[in-house]
């Protein structure tokens, strides 16, 4: 019986990494798309492939942040994780109805954290771990903003003056397929760690592993394939929205966002703080528009962002909780 | 005024008060960002007065 339930959970994890994929991946396609670099088919394939490759190239602190860093792991039994993962899936699907790019990280930390405390109340949260990814909430999409205005003011330097604009133009495209690469890599880093979290949280909560162990290979492999196929569905109300609402890409703009963002991924990956790739992705497109002015950007549009970042961690919360809440009764 | 050197210096101030919230293992950060937003509001507030 608790075989089955722990193959359920797990299979649900690896849905919710899907979904991830088909829901934020999108982002990673949306500058590549809407300045013409590749067509939508042949971008989903490129960032799905860079999705996949990036478990050779992170490690696991991220996995172990969402494992242990932020509800008890004593407290994390295969209802609360079910519980949790309802929640961010429900979240995610909803906001997907409504063509909104908010965070599935915080839907499923939300999810998480909200199916803990109906279950064994607020004690079991972690301060340190959930401050920790509060910070980065505010602060990963200031940190996109930042750098995508300093690398997109960077590169019009460093073209300024050159007279064959036709070449210039060439060559941010052919870039922007490394900068997608890049940030589609970042993404299916610290993405898909989060779903090896929860299935590393399962797995020792079912006494399958000891406490403190590594993620199983299997469990890495299979993660990182359930986000590529996810990718590669894709998501096209959200990359209409990330792609050209926001601000209008050119190819230089593209390279300049997507290699803020990638970098900004990168560091928290490296780091093992789970932060959102939309948020990142978004604060990122808003500083290269803001590089020529404030009003370059739709702010009409960022602000709608932000509302489903504000709602997304209370409403998967929510979700969890009544979920579990339902789950006990029954049980 | 310029709306734009007024935007950096709001962002730098919200991640300056972020500081004593955030680990001291990754503090670096929001002290770094909230530098490089003051930098950014005085570069444009330089370039708004130069035109």
């Amino acid at each position: 019986m608790e075989l089955a339930a722990v193959v359920l959970v797990v299979g649900i994890a690896l849905a919710f990494d899907f979904v991830n994929g088909f829901h934020d991946a999108a982002n990673s396609i949306a500058t590549v798309v809407s300045t013409r670099v590749l067509s939508p088919r042949l971008a989903v394939a490129w960032a799905a492939f860079f999705n996949f490759v990036a478990f050779l190239v992170f490690g696991t602190a991220v996995a172990a942040t969402i494992a242990s860093g932020v509800v008890e792991p004593g407290a994390l039994s295969i209802g609360v994780i079910f519980a949790g993962l309802i929640g961010a899936v429900a979240w995610n699907l909803i906001t997907f109805y409504f063509g909104l790019p908010s965070s599935s990280s915080h839907a499923l930390i939300g999810g998480i954290a909200g199916a803990a405390v109906a279950k064994s109340g607020f004690s079991v949260l972690i301060g340190d771990g959930i401050r920790t990814i509060g910070v980065f909430i505010v602060l990963s999409p200031l940190v996109g903003l930042a750098l995508g205005l300093i690398l997109m003011v960077g590169l019009q330097w460093a073209v300024a003056g050159y007279p064959k604009v036709d070449l210039i133009n060439r060559f941010f495209r052919r870039a922007q397929l490394v900068s997608a690469a890049a940030f589609s890599l970042g993404h299916g880093g610290n993405d898909a760690q989060k779903t090896m979290g929860v299935i590393l949280a399962v797995l020792i909560g079912a006494g399958y592993l000891p406490e403190g162990s590594d993620v199983p290979l299997w469990v890495v492999l299979s993660a990182h394939i359930a986000i590529g196929l996810g990718t590669l569905s894709g998501g096209w109300r959200i990359v209409k929205t990330m792609g050209s609402k926001i601000t209008r890409l050119q190819p230089i703009g593209g390279v300049a966002a997507e290699s803020a963002a990638a970098a900004t991924l990168f560091f928290t990956s490296f780091a093992g703080i789970p932060v959102s790739t939309t948020h990142t992705i978004t604060g990122a497109i808003v500083g290269v528009g803001a590089s020529r002015r404030l009003s370059a950007v739709r702010w009409g549009i960022a602000g709608r962002v932000v509302w489903a970042w504000i709602l997304t961690i209370p409403g998967a919360w929510i979700i969890a909780g009544l979920t579990y809440a339902i789950i006990a009764a029954l049980s | 005024m310029d709306r734009r050197a007024l935007f950096f210096l709001f962002a730098a101030a919200l991640v300056a008060a972020l500081i004593p919230l955030t680990d001291g293992e990754f503090r670096f950060v929001p002290i770094g960002l909230a530098i490089v937003y003051v930098v950014l509001a005085l570069a444009s507030y330089l370039d708004h007065r130069s035109r």
